[in-house]
């Protein structure tokens, strides 16, 4: 049979094709080259892939002998990374991307006797050291948002984001937005329902509250309240049609196009919504609470890299994380966020506006992510189903919570 | 895709396979490549399914049939079983009346005829991950195509997968169009070993059209029936790409198959143990449904 | 059959070929414009924009990745033939309980999601030192493709029978003569059966694929693709180029191999 033979004949060749290949990369590290494999998580065309590119030749220029193995990632990044950190073979160094303390410290070289390691941003330090006060990634950028909005869609209903103060302000709002084309909240169920809840909750707890989750209570009055609040949103249909659907490229593309007024999510979006329409006028503002405590921004770890504590070459590794560290202005520059050093310079562009209302008048407190905090390592999955149970009326807000208490609690079991 | 309806004589099987264990050597690569990269990984799991392990740390615990007990009372996990057999039996049952009703149409001869069938055959050599990216464009809310079209003859905006029996019936839909070609192919393949006679002899007969195809095509095309169903169950119950992109198992939970519901339990929830409980009871159903499937296709060759 | 009824399934077949052009003319005009250009997907770009193809190239290095498809396919898709076609000869000849067994244990095979065996695998794998190499990746390829083809095998050689190789016996042949001359050659028309359904299977595999290759010097086609979506940003117009790059050889060899595969079957029925 003919196609038999051909594919004989190709297999043939490819298989001497593979001797020659493999042959040829063991002989590699012969002379003292060191080879770093970097996993950044980045997409191959992402922004911040771009400027690392750069980087990664400048430092390999000036560092004869050791190669940077850049590595993109596509969606299936977290489980890449877990399954390699089952198999015991972590890349030198990878993006932590939120997690370098819950997550993955057990993996990570302790850093904090790093040049960069005493000019982290204080918001940062908090969350990303240990008590033992070790740190264990350098964050190139911080991720600040609150609540996202589009200033056109505001504006066009009449609408100063400056004077929502509180939840009744915001349904007035929401209220006055919402139309045909527009939804006051453009929520994507299926990446972000859980942004949402961790966002919103920080304002139901007050200090008891959470000294009471540190210490293993769950408290339910307080999670239920969230809830009641989204449920509400939902009741009065607020919440985009496609809510079920939306994924978080759907979101940005409506921000970008005015099809959404305001959006809970991580500080990406606005960089995603620009990448639609450069002309997008995009802001954020604090969060309103229910327990009488200010307003709040959340932010956290965005871009950070670690450096696996299984890595042959520590001090390579450490150099370029240093490298990185001096660059960090352009780093953070690329993403559109602030640095995570206070030796970088702030570059935002369009949200310079925002961050100068809030940040350097308002000064209103940026409280870290609530279940990096007082939710144990794991629980993001069910903080997310549970939020879009309410939303899509599947559930009550009191079955929700009594869900998330379940949760909650069997994985405090699971990390004791 | 077998043709020949000949079934050898007992006798004859017999004598032939008498001559010794020896003939067993052919498997042994086969059975080395199955123990070594799946038998191997698929016991380890089982073993993991006792753990309450996160799925990455060094840290996990021994928990006894905590996993397995869990699993019985989880109504998610009911829920992915029954969407899991509607997929399976759904895609299987539409692509077999599209397959065979395309494989009908274009045996005949027909202008543009291997155009067709390389159209019909195209979203196969998609991979599904792909297929149902492209999908998921054309069901967006605002900017997809499903809802230009709609809009454009003066209708509503659909949200077509926020509610969970529209989203499985898409779900379902969009297996069936990308592998109704495989179909097609084996239903096409039976067909043209259809010697040309047994009509003829038929249509002497007096057996009109319908008759023809109920009493020499349907008997004739068994082999092709055997294939093409194992095949289409096999994808259908498999289903995981599709359903990540189109609705990652949402609304809520109402559209997860056992396949999905198991990645996201091992790697967002972090209960790789119970992921691994999950997987051990999704194995069991799937020699069930080996044991049948290998008795049904046992059987039908003495019919066929 | 009746004018009516030849309109008919004429119509039909066009809607059913419309359905099917559909998505890949969403992915055709998505690959042509930027992401800056919101317009419907359903209209044409109005400037032809080759961005994406050129970010699928560069970025994407989809040329790499389809070579690397090409050569993990081509070889599983050889061994899969020739152990499948191996191992379903004493399975369906030799009907003994412990052959019952095994062959019992192969066919579940076909049904276990690659999840499940996902991260021992990967374990192994790894050290073996087998993760972003070829040989790595073949070697998966095969094992989870191969309990398919000693099905579709096995079920053929039921139906064929076993008086030839009888025949060759008393000739004084011996086992691999009498498979080599005997039994393959009327294996043919299972055989395109088999390499159209495993090479596309592999092809397209992603579920393991994604995780044993992230080097793009042997990054296949589809971890390739999905790396232009990341926790980050997206870029559908770029996937989708790249996505429409690397239909064009599996749409080349489908085209090539269908006529074997026709033949085949025919061939297969006056035997």
């Amino acid at each position: 049979m003919k196609s038999i033979k051909a594919i004989s004949a190709v297999a043939l060749v490819a298989t001497l094709t593979l001797a020659g290949c493999s042959s040829g990369a063991n002989g590699g590290d012969a002379g003292g080259d060191v080879t770093i494999e970097f996993q950044t998580g980045f997409a191959v065309d992402d922004g911040e892939m771009t400027l690392m590119k750069e980087l990664v030749s400048e430092f390999e220029a000036s560092n004869q002998g050791v190669t940077i193995d850049l590595i993109a990632a596509g969606t299936d990044y977290e489980s890449d990374m877990k399954v390699r950190l089952a198999a015991g073979t972590a890349p030198d160094i990878w993006n932590t991307h939120g997690w370098s303390l819950l997550r993955y410290s057990e993996f990570l070289l302790p850093l904090e006797d790093q040049p960069w390691a005493d000019d982290v941003i204080d918001s940062l330090d908090e969350t990303m050291r240990n008590d033992a006060g070790e740190i264990f990634a350098l964050p190139t950028n911080i991720d600040i948002s609150g609540l996202i909005y589009n200033a056109d869609v505001l504006e066009a209903a009449g609408v100063d984001p400056y004077g929502i103060e509180s939840w009744d302000d915001f349904d007035d709002a929401a209220d006055a937005v919402n139309s045909d084309t527009v939804s006051p909240i453009y929520q994507g169920g299926k990446p972000l329902a859980g942004a949402l809840a961790d966002r919103v909750v920080s304002g139901t707890f007050d200090d008891d509250d959470l000294a009471e989750m540190l210490d293993g209570s769950f408290v339910t009055p307080a999670y239920e309240e969230m809830l009641d609040l989204v449920q509400d949103w939902g009741d009065s249909g607020y919440f985009n049609p496609d809510y079920s659907s939306a994924s978080r490229d759907d979101m940005a593309k409506a921000l970008a196009q005015g099809q959404a007024a305001f959006m809970y999510g991580p500080s990406l979006l606005f960089d995603n919504a620009w990448s639609f329409n450069p002309d997008a006028n995009l802001g954020f503002m604090p969060i309103p609470t229910t327990t009488g405590a200010p307003r709040y921004l959340v932010g956290g770890e965005r871009t950070a890299f670690g450096i696996s504590n299984k890595t042959e070459n520590p001090d390579e590794a450490k150099a370029f994380i240093a490298f990185l560290a001096e660059n960090d202005t352009a780093l953070a520059a690329a993403s559109t966020s602030p640095p995570g050093l206070t030796t970088a310079t702030m570059e935002l562009g369009k949200l310079q506006p925002s961050f100068e209302k809030w940040m350097t008048e308002e000064e209103v407190p940026v409280l870290p992510y609530f279940d990096r905090v007082y939710l144990p390592n794991g629980s993001w999955e069910s903080m997310q189903v549970t939020t879009d149970v309410v939303i899509t009326g599947q559930g009550t807000p009191a079955q929700a919570t009594e869900q998330m208490k379940s949760t909650y609690d069997s994985l405090r079991g699971q990390s004791e | 895709m077998t043709t020949a309806p000949l079934k050898p004589s007992r006798g004859l099987r017999r004598s032939a396979t008498r001559g010794g264990g020896y003939v067993n050597l052919l498997y042994l690569p086969a059975l080395v490549l199955f123990a070594v990269f799946m038998i191997y990984p698929l016991i380890s799991g089982i073993g993991l399914a006792f753990t309450n392990w996160n799925g990455y740390s060094e840290a996990r615990s021994f928990v006894g049939f905590d996993n397995f007990a869990r699993l019985f009372s989880d109504p998610v996990f009911a829920t992915a079983v029954r969407n899991t057999f509607i997929f399976g039996i759904g895609c299987t049952i539409i692509q077999q009346v599209f397959g065979l009703g395309l494989a009908i149409a274009l045996d005949k001869p027909l202008r543009g005829r291997s155009t067709v069938r390389a159209i019909v055959y195209l979203p196969v050599l998609v991979s599904p991950i792909i297929m149902g990216t492209m999908y998921y464009l054309l069901l967006q809310y605002n900017d997809g195509a499903f809802n230009d079209v709609v809009v454009a003859f003066g209708g509503e905006r659909m949200a077509w997968l926020a509610d969970s029996s529209m989203a499985i019936a898409i779900i379902v839909a969009v297996n069936s169009l990308q592998f109704m070609g495989i179909s097609m192919i084996i239903y096409l393949a039976g067909l043209q070993s259809i010697p040309e006679m047994y009509y003829d002899a038929a249509s002497l007969d007096g057996a009109t059209t319908w008759q023809q195809f109920r009493y020499v095509t349907v008997p004739l095309l068994q082999p092709a029936f055997a294939t093409s169903i194992v095949l289409n169950l096999i994808g259908g119950l498999k289903l995981f790409d599709v359903i990540k992109i189109l609705t990652n198992g949402g609304p809520g939970y109402s559209t997860q198959s056992v396949s999905t519901l198991i990645s996201t339990t091992y790697f967002d929830s972090q209960s790789a143990g119970y992921a691994s409980a999950m997987g051990v009871a999704l194995f069991a159903i799937i020699i069930v449904i080996t044991i049948i499937m290998n008795k049904v296709l046992g059987s039908r060759k003495v019919e066929a | 059959m009746s004018r009516l009824s030849k309109v008919l399934i004429g119509i039909g077949l066009a809607v059913v070929c419309f359905v099917q052009l559909l998505p890949f003319y969403v992915a055709l005009t998505t690959s042509l414009k930027p992401k800056t250009d919101l317009s419907s997907q359903l209209a044409l770009p109005g400037e032809i924009f080759f961005g994406n193809f050129a970010s699928a190239l560069d970025d994407g290095n989809i040329l790499r990745a389809i070579v690397n498809s090409i050569i993990v396919t081509a070889v599983s898709t050889f061994f899969v033939c020739v152990l499948g076609a191996l191992a379903a000869y004493p399975l369906a000849r030799r009907g003994t309980w412990v052959n019952k067994v095994i062959m019992l244990v192969i066919l579940s095979m076909i049904m276990v999601p690659p999840l499940s065996i996902l991260v021992p695998l990967y374990t192994m794998l790894s050290k073996m030192g087998g993760v972003n190499t070829y040989w790595g990746i073949i070697l998966v390829m095969i094992a989870t493709h191969l309990s398919l083809s000693v099905f579709l095998y096995a079920a053929f050689l039921r139906t064929i029978p076993s008086s030839l190789e009888e025949a060759a016996k008393l000739d004084g042949a011996n086992l691999l003569q009498t498979l080599f001359y005997i039994v393959f050659p009327l294996l043919k028309p299972v055989t395109a059966t088999v390499i159209i359904l495993t090479g596309i299977a592999t092809w397209n595999e992603y579920a393991l694929s994604s995780f044993i290759l992230t080097k793009p010097d042997v990054q296949t086609i589809a971890p390739a693709i999905a790396s232009f979506f990341s926790l980050q940003s997206s870029n559908l117009g770029a996937a989708a180029a790249a996505a429409l790059l690397a239909l064009a050889p599996v749409l080349i060899a489908y085209l090539f191999l269908q006529q074997y595969f026709m033949k085949g079957m025919v061939a297969g029925a006056e035997k």
